[in-house]
């Protein structure tokens, strides 16, 4: 890191010039991706309401609610839950709420990086690494509890899926494209850890989906002990390399991981050092988003299969594709803005980090919330699913390892995420809602004619 | 290297000997130096006086010059064991502890054989004796037709040198050298990587082969065909090997010379014992391992069941772990000091040498016995060998090493002892079938 960083204030372009030692905030790649997409905050309007309590309440709302461009998004929320109360189509609940979450998310990110501005860096890290996928993590608790356990997975997996080929996919195509002249590098070292990570949960997955085909006989009640239990202690074990990686990337390798500055880049520059929201409201204000966050996706999961229904899609479909685009929008964004600009290692962290953090984190602790509820949830996501997986991942990870990028590559991972959601598309298979028995039937059994063992 | 004068350090005293060597000095292989740091300090003076006296040395330079010497007690108690019918998970437990000293025992050996015989052969006889326990034992459960217990082990010395003791020193070797960057020749890497592959060719082809027809259309024309395209790839696996230990002691050996320089270096250059004793030594070792084998293989059914244990979990797990305990504790110490070189060395080349070396061997010695054992290990266990060497190599490829990477190798290695702990196999499938 320079001795002598400066950093720019995003929204007006000034050129402002602080400091190192007066940067405590944690500018990590996911900070700052979301912070592309804020806007100015005119002081002007609200000064001329004369009371002081009302007018810094209403710069703070102004500041949170319409401090981004996506704000024209929140008008989804009321009508969303006007729907549901009022019983309008069952559909049309689900597009509003699916609509309401995609601001929620990037507030909620802005919120946590308010918050890391007075925790100092190791804190506000760690809350970016719990906070961060929030919205996946609650939409999964929530279609746990109400039994669709296939949800889960699907949406899981499918956020996987999103990060590693989509928003990285697009993000080196445009990038790309930017910058065709240029040679584009960035750091492997951060994508290598990840990659490393990500091959671990592959590896859990794959056991459990192992130990389904090495059988060909028995007892289908051991089985499913034998996967379950094996699927507990492995996300125990992900939740130990978790921690690990956490310890590797806050405190003592974190030079692998810091963003990387650009000291001959005018204009759009990094988010400012004085969070604009102070500690308590920011808090209340993170509180009170989780709670919305957490009723529309309640609406979400309850509404989706009268909305497959109503579309024509299945419900892995939308599961795997529809709710990771919306979840990560945000983020997706902000990915392919950094790209724009040639700051490869913003993207990368982003979108790998999102990847890590949902395949190492958000999984195993819901399996741990599966088991505590008293679900038998396992690892095990079908052969397609994790077919897809695999070959996600091996792709990624080489596209990713000679520390270079072109357009090319962005457009092979793109393509290959359309595939995998044509795949999807095409493929109708059963839902099975029985909470005793989660194994998905109808994909075995076409899938027991190939692999014979 | 010739004509050089070269400062050679006494391991254990840590004193600089002068030594001129008009010669090429003999550098010693990666798994020799591991095993070295286990060996006490030898007393140097030979006592002029007597055959007896240097008899009673020789004991106790191969008998005590190992801090594993406090397990080999443990030799005798599972003979008497056996021959008084002690309880057979006793024998078992104890022939197991008893195998760990002996492996490092006939290592040192080799060494001090390969002194008398010269760089390359002595080269050759670790290449072939380095993994004789794993060969041992191999051969006794062949003896005795149990196949799975066969496959079991020899796929778990090569899980195990690939996760197990590389994971554990990378991670240590990391944690310890925090504020250091540790970098290693990837070339020696690679190498032993795509070996590795080609081992996983002929392991997953017959898997595929065997799987690719329907149930009721395979017939013993199909059955014979995985066998001898098994004994096939195991020829062309050896023919792999020999070129492998013509590239490592022939043409290419700065690829794999342990970087030998400054500090705490390695063996002295003289052989502590004499070529005979050495040579009588090994073969009597050998016998005491092949007869402790013997016991290993007769009584897992029997531990398995009163520890209630799958034979797999047993053999997959706790057989290696007992085999390699020598090298593993080797390779964590020279992580620790930053020498990757070396560790890699052993790691990456005792999983090979078991890969391409003794499974082929264990293959066309069942063929001769005229035995149908072929390479289809399974798809639960292959898939978990392909994803090892997927991994190791995806790890290795860039040439530096962090902690992360060790943690990541050993939670695999923990994944998958986990998914074998819980595995049970239904009582129908037997040991001497597949």
């Amino acid at each position: 890191m320079a001795s002598n960083a400066e950093t720019w204030l995003l929204e007006n372009g000034n050129l402002k010039c602080l400091s190192k030692e007066m940067r405590h905030g944690v500018r990590t790649a996911h900070n700052m991706s979301s912070s592309s997409l804020r806007k100015k905050s005119e002081i002007a309007l609200v000064s001329k309401v004369p009371y002081r309590f009302v007018r810094d309440f209403l710069a703070n709302l102004q500041e949170v609610i319409l401090g981004t461009k996506l704000s024209v998004l929140f008008l989804a929320i009321p009508f969303a839950i006007a729907a549901q109360c009022n019983h309008f189509g069952r559909p049309w609940v689900f597009a509003l709420s699916l609509l309401g979450l995609t601001p929620l998310a990037e507030r909620v990110s802005f919120l946590t990086e308010q918050i890391a501005m007075y925790t100092g860096p190791t804190v506000g890290g760690l809350l970016n690494a719990t906070c961060g996928n929030a919205t996946e993590l609650i939409i999964a608790i929530l279609a746990l509890v109400q039994h669709k356990v296939d949800v889960v997975k699907y949406s899981l997996l499918g956020s996987v899926l999103s990060n590693l080929l989509l928003v990285l996919g697009t993000s080196l195509f445009c990038g790309g494209l930017a910058n065709v002249t240029k040679e584009q590098k960035f750091d492997r070292k951060q994508s290598d850890v990840n990659s490393m990570l990500l091959l671990l949960g592959l590896l859990c997955h794959l056991l459990p989906l192992m130990l389904k085909y090495s059988r060909n006989s028995s007892d289908v009640f051991a089985l499913e002990t034998t996967v379950v239990s094996l699927s507990r202690v492995s996300c125990i074990l992900m939740l130990i390399a978790y921690l690990a990686y956490l310890v590797f990337q806050l405190w003592t390798h974190r030079q692998f991981f810091e963003a990387q500055e650009d000291e001959d880049e005018d204009g759009d520059g990094i988010a400012e050092e004085k969070p604009v929201i102070g500690f308590w409201s920011g808090f209340a204000w993170l509180a009170g988003m989780t709670g919305v966050i957490a009723l529309l996706s309640e609406y979400v999961v309850a509404t989706i299969e009268a909305a497959s229904d109503t579309w024509g899609l299945s419900v892995s479909f939308i599961s795997l594709i529809l709710l990771p685009i919306v979840g990560n929008a945000a983020e997706h964004a902000g990915a392919i803005i950094f790209a724009f600009k040639n700051k490869l290692d913003i993207s990368l962290g982003v979108a790998l980090g999102s990847a890590s953090q949902i395949s190492m984190f958000v999984v195993p602790l819901t399996v741990i919330v599966a088991w505590i509820i008293g679900i038998n949830m396992d690892l095990d996501f079908n052969l397609l699913e994790t077919g897809s997986l695999a070959l996600s991942i091996i792709i990624t990870a080489f596209a990713l390892q000679d520390g270079t990028s072109h357009y090319m590559k962005g457009l092979v991972l793109l393509l290959c995420y359309v595939v995998i959601g044509a795949c999807f598309f095409v493929s109708r298979s059963p839902l099975n809602q029985d909470p005793a028995n989660v194994v998905d039937l109808g994909m075995k059994s076409s899938a027991h004619g190939i692999l014979r063992v | 290297m010739a004509s050089m004068q070269e400062q050679n350090w006494d391991l254990e005293s840590g004193d600089c000997i002068q030594k001129e060597t008009s010669s090429s000095s003999q550098t010693p292989s990666s798994s020799i130096l591991s095993s070295s740091f286990l060996r006490r300090r030898p007393n140097q003076e030979r006592p002029p006086v007597g055959m007896f006296k240097q008899f009673l040395n020789n004991l106790r330079l191969v008998f005590l010059g190992t801090k594993l010497c406090v397990l080999i007690p443990a030799i005798p108690l599972a003979i008497l064991g056996q021959c008084y019918g002690f309880m057979t998970r006793w024998i078992f437990a104890l022939s197991l502890l008893g195998l760990a000293p002996l492996a490092e025992r006939m290592s040192f050996l080799t060494e001090q054989i390969a002194y008398f015989t010269g760089p390359t052969v002595g080269g050759l006889l670790n290449a072939t004796c380095g993994n004789a326990t794993e060969l041992i034992l191999a051969l006794f459960a062949l003896r005795e037709r149990k196949i799975l217990v066969l496959k079991y082990s020899l796929l778990g010395s090569v899980l195990s040198n690939l996760l197990l003791v590389l994971g554990s020193s990378l991670f240590l070797g990391g944690l310890a050298n925090l504020k250091m960057e540790q970098t290693f020749d990837r070339k020696q890497a690679d190498v032993n990587s795509l070996l590795l592959l080609l081992g996983l060719l002929c392991h997953v082809l017959p898997l595929i082969f065997g799987n690719s027809v329907e149930p009721q259309l395979l017939d013993d024309m199909d059955q014979n065909s995985v066998v001898w395209l098994s004994r096939t790839s195991g020829i062309l696996m050896l023919v792999a090997y020999g070129a492998y230990l013509f590239f490592q002691l022939r043409t290419h050996r700065q690829f794999f010379e342990a970087e030998g320089e400054d500090e705490d270096e390695l063996s002295e250059n003289e052989a502590v014992i004499g070529f005979w004793s050495a040579f009588i030594w090994l073969v009597a070792m050998t016998i005491i391992v092949a007869i402790l084998s013997e016991y290993v293989v007769g009584t897992i059914e029997a531990a398995s069941d009163s520890w209630k244990i799958s034979v797999s979990f047993i053999s997959l797990i706790l057989l290696p772990i007992v085999g390699n305990a020598a090298e593993h504790a080797g390779s964590v110490i020279f992580a620790l000091k930053n020498k990757l070189d070396i560790t890699l060395g052993v790691a990456l080349g005792s999983a090979t040498q078991i890969s391409m070396f003794v499974v082929p061997v264990s293959v066309i010695v069942a063929w001769t016995m005229g035995i149908p054992m072929d390479l289809d290990f399974g798809l639960l266990e292959t898939s978990c060998l392909g994803f090892s060497i997927i991994l190791t190599a995806f790890t290795l490829q860039d040439g530096n090493s962090h902690y992360i990477k060790g943690v990541v190798l050993c939670l695999s290695y923990a994944v998958i002892a986990a998914c074998f702990f819980f595995h049970k196999m239904p009582a129908s499938e037997s040991l001497y079938q597949r």
